[in-house]
């Protein structure tokens, strides 16, 4: 939908992924309420949940998600 | 719907994820009203996430989008209940319910978005490759890199593998929307990517190309 012109990085990271392991977008969504929970008490949430970032680095669905359910826990805090 | 049987409550939540649970659980009149409960906070995120998209869903009315928001809100209804004895208290139980919320309306979204619309599956933003010396040596050992991604993608992955990164990460197909065209999964798409990108990356590595510094620049 969005066709603005990637920058050459932009291009490489959406094509290359992230270098550290991942989890799958599966465990992704098991882990990703107590990841944002870690995050918003300022827990060291990537060090705790392995592989999270790097997943929602490279998954962009799964990156949306993060984002909207930390945006509704944090409205609630 | 789905009922679940009933439970005994995890010890060690905190009170309201508590309420929750022990109200889920009731038999009659106060299930119904936690379940009622349950879905209008449903239906908040739902809405919630779908104002977010707004703007790719330029097609949709307000009553479209508010049906999309209770089909999901429904949907996420129907899979909480369902789930409810995995809660185990790792967050508090609306953050847990809202994951739910969230992804129902959101693959929805994007779907919805992508209606009718044939999927890109060639490349449709390969840059052009410029004149060297107009560009900064940063740029140019990006551009460099770019070439070899593009020789290693025809060299190395299937024809799947290539069809599936070219359409999720340079034509910016959602990977929900391709997951339904191909009828499969959004996991399993992911792993057809991830297993990609090993492959490009372990290629380019071979050929000598240091590849973190350029992209995570």
């Amino acid at each position: 939908m969005n066709q603005t012109t990637p920058s050459d990085g932009d291009l490489l990271r959406r094509l290359l992924g992230p270098a550290a392991p991942e989890i799958s977008c599966d465990d992704c969504f098991e882990q990703l309420d107590r990841y944002v929970e870690l995050e918003l008490r300022g827990a060291d949430a990537d060090s705790l949940i392995v592989g999270m970032r790097a997943h929602l680095e490279g998954c962009q669905a799964c990156r949306e998600e993060h984002l909207t359910v930390r945006a509704l826990a944090q409205a609630e805090r | 719907m789905a009922v679940p049987d009933s439970r005994a409550v995890p010890t060690g939540l905190d009170a309201d994820s508590s309420g929750w649970l022990t109200s889920l659980t009731a038999d009659g009149a106060a299930r119904e009203e936690a379940i009622a409960r349950l879905h209008g906070l449903l239906l908040r995120a739902a809405r919630f996430e779908l104002l977010n998209r707004r703007a790719t869903l330029p097609r949709l009315d307000r009553g479209e989008l508010d049906d999309l928001a209770l089909q999901s809100a429904d949907d996420a209804l129907v899979a909480v209940l369902a789930k409810l004895d995995r809660f185990n208290g790792a967050s508090r139980f609306t953050t847990w319910a809202y994951k739910f919320a969230v992804l129902e309306a959101s693959v929805k979204a994007r779907r919805r978005a992508w209606q009718a619309r044939e999927l890109p599956l060639e490349p449709e933003r390969w840059p052009q490759i410029p004149d060297e010396r107009a560009s900064p040596p940063a740029d140019a050992e990006q551009r460099e890199l770019l070439v070899a991604v593009r020789r290693a993608m025809d060299a190395e992955l299937t024809s799947h593998q290539r069809e599936v990164l070219v359409a999720v990460a340079l034509n910016d197909v959602p990977i929900d929307v391709l997951s339904q065209r191909l009828g499969t999964t959004r996991g399993a798409l992911y792993k057809t990517i991830h297993d990609a990108r090993r492959k490009l990356r372990r290629r380019l590595e071979a050929d000598g190309y240091a590849l973190d510094p350029v992209t995570t620049r």
